[in-house]
């Protein structure tokens, strides 16, 4: 009996083995995934893409000491069901599955409220159900498509109303075809590792240990329940008495929203994308404000008309508006944009959109925003050709040195630094090169390439009396408006002091 | 059309929609237009019932293959420039659309309907305060002069 128990056993063995092996040889593209154990112990293993949830508890059972329907296995914000196939969750090479054993006495409500409903949807999962595939897999495009968010929601509870009730009716036929009619959600990011715009993955993690072992109590509905904090509560599976604890509960625990880029493989949890969240997939063929045409995937201005721009006008828009200078330098985004309608309130938060242009662009954008967050903090700029390099100096301090050419410099007439007066009264400010030194000790002969543009500089151009920008006049009449965004101010070209009426009256042209 | 830049492709759109479905009084030159995108002619007659009602002015539109960031640029041409406030003999008009308050989601139509309509409000027929100083010493390029816009009544 012995006997034969063990070469059945061993047969089965050797038979499963096969299977293993051959479905190995048939498909190519086996996962290699890891599973993270409460203890911090981490699984490597390597699945078939098509197996399901319940073959992986069963693989990683014995290993952690545990039955397979102890298990639960989190994924993206969610518990995963039984029955789903690991190809269906958007799980990448190297991706990481969360597992927690079952708590008999805080989780058994969860428990068998899921297991119900497993039951009911055994042939055809429900993907309106929370508990069994992960949040990505069950948001739809159309809740973060739409411009503004006060639509955003409205739209996205009638959708789901409509679901609803509709579900009640006919079960069977919406779930056939669920899967068809909303689109899953597409997001982009901007890929640090790749360096380009990708299509990235929505994951969940614990708002305060940062652990992945963590599911939503609500899914979020749209922009602004991934983007800002403590928007979607939920149970963190990691050390819940840890987080509970360190709370006081005196909130609950929060999710946290990251993006990961899907197409290249994981390097692990701190390798995380940034969201271009005002690039969407354009379901509703809102025509580009500058081109007309309907492009796939647009730009979405965040202003209260909903106005769009495909990439390309969108990236042309960035480049004409770079070559003016007519950037806003916003204390709290950065360096950045309106809509080009010039709607209220229409800054673009997530500076890294303007990672759209091409490496030669944004190097200037970069080197803009760099120079004018300087301007703006009281710094100056390096007068050396070629330098240029950004300086925060104190107040009191005349004699400057640039860090990284070593260009010793006045502070206030920026020729080489002098002992005594400089030449002229006038103490330029931001930049501007109107003054000659009396520069007896310095060597000039650091700054002689400069001296050709210097007197051009100063012969054809006056500076805007508000924020002494070297303006040059090509022609027009004598009303002035500086072009530096910020400062726009009305001046007067003959008075060089703000634009009057009796300016007007006078010497308009 | 594919090998056209988005400028251009906004403008050839532009241009079937004034040709199709034109504003009252104004037609634009589709052969012109056609053979060069960047610069259109336009006709454009007085409204009934105004102070200039039986004339015909032209207007001359040109654009930047910036368009519609950046703004076209307008003026009157040929023999009969209208005598208005805000229109210098020498074709220039001032109107603020045309420069600082351009936005893209303006069009050469919606150009179009505000000229008519600043000409239309016009109750008295002349030249601006200025004109024979401005038209001696201003830029080629109306878009260079920074304009002190006029009172939007007349």
């Amino acid at each position: 009996m012995l006997r034969f128990l063990t070469s059945f056993f061993g047969n089965l063995f050797q038979i499963m083995l096969h299977l293993l092996t051959s479905k190995k040889n048939i498909i190519q593209n086996l996962l290699s995934i890891y599973v993270k154990t409460i203890g911090g112990s981490t699984l490597c293993i390597d699945v078939d893409p098509k197996c399901k949830v319940s073959y992986i508890k069963k693989l990683v059972a014995p290993q952690l000491g545990l039955e397979p329907n102890e298990m639960k296995v989190i994924f993206a914000g969610k518990e995963l069901g039984d029955d789903i196939v690991i190809e269906e969750c958007d799980l990448g090479q190297q991706s990481i599955l969360h597992v927690v054993k079952i708590k008999r006495s805080s989780d058994q409500k969860n428990n068998i409220s899921s297991r119900g409903e497993k039951c009911f949807t055994t042939s055809t999962p429900n993907l309106k159900n929370g508990g069994l595939l992960p949040l990505c897999e069950i948001l739809d495009d159309s809740m973060f498509s739409t411009g503004s968010e006060s639509r955003t929601n409205s739209i996205s509870v009638d959708a789901s109303d409509m679901d609803n009730s509709s579900a009640d009716i006919k079960e069977t036929e919406i779930s056939e075809d669920h899967r068809q009619r909303p689109k899953k959600v597409h997001f982009f990011v901007y890929c640090p590792t790749c360096k380009d715009m990708k299509n990235g993955k929505l994951r969940v993690r614990c708002h305060f240990c940062k652990s992945g072992a963590f599911t939503v109590h609500s899914d979020p509905q749209s922009w602004t329940h991934v983007l800002e904090p403590k928007q979607i509560t939920g149970t963190c599976e990691n050390v819940p008495e840890h987080c509970e604890l360190l709370l006081q509960n005196k909130e609950p625990t929060f999710a946290e929203f990251y993006f990961k880029c899907s197409e290249h493989v994981s390097l692990g949890e701190n390798d995380q994308a940034v969201p271009l969240d005002l690039i969407r997939p354009n379901l509703k063929q809102v025509p580009c404000l500058a081109c007309l045409e309907a492009p796939e995937i647009m730009f979405t201005f965040p202003c209260q008309n909903d106005h769009i721009a495909c990439l390309y006008c969108f990236k042309q828009y960035c480049m004409s508006k770079l070559t003016e200078r007519q950037f806003w330098q916003h204390p709290e985004y950065g360096y950045t944009l309106i809509c080009p309608n010039g709607c209220a309130d229409s800054f673009i938060k997530e500076i890294h959109h303007f990672r759209l242009l091409d490496d030669v662009n944004y190097e200037r954008y970069h080197r803009f925003a760099t120079e004018e967050f300087v301007l703006q903090a009281g710094g100056i700029l390096c007068p050396q050709p070629g330098c240029g390099m950004g300086i925060l100096a104190d107040p009191d301090c005349i004699r400057i040195t640039c860090q990284s050419c070593k260009y010793v410099f006045c502070r206030n007439c920026r020729q080489g630094f002098h002992i005594g007066e400089c030449d002229t009264v006038e103490t330029p400010e931001n930049g501007l090169l109107n003054g000659n030194c009396n520069n007896e000790l310095s060597c000039d002969n650091e700054s002689k390439g400069d001296d050709a543009s210097r007197t051009t500089i100063k012969v054809i151009t006056k500076p805007c009396p508000s924020c002494k920008t070297p303006t040059e006049r090509d022609g027009g009449c004598m009303h002035m408006i500086c072009t530096r965004s910020g400062c726009k101010f009305h001046w007067c070209w003959v008075c060089q002091m703000e634009w009057t009426r009796e300016c007007m009256a006078d010497h308009w042209f | 059309m594919t090998d056209m830049s988005p400028s251009e492709r906004r403008l050839q759109k532009e241009l079937m929609s004034l040709i199709k479905d034109p504003p009252p009084g104004v037609s634009v030159d589709a052969e012109q237009a056609e053979q060069n995108l960047l610069q259109w002619t336009i006709h454009m007659e007085g409204a009934l019932g105004t102070l200039y009602e039986g004339e015909q002015f032209q207007l001359q539109f040109k654009f930047s293959n910036k368009y519609p960031f950046d703004s076209p640029e307008v003026t009157f041409v040929g023999s009969n420039i209208p005598i208005h406030p805000h229109v210098y003999s020498n074709g220039h008009i001032c109107l603020s659309i045309l420069t600082d308050d351009w936005s893209p989601a303006l069009s050469v139509q919606s150009v179009c309907l505000s000229i008519v309509s600043m000409l239309s409000s016009c109750k008295d027929k002349q030249r601006p305060p200025d004109n024979t100083f401005y038209v001696k010493t201003c830029s080629k390029n109306p878009k260079k002069t920074k304009w002190w816009y006029h009172d939007d009544s007349v």
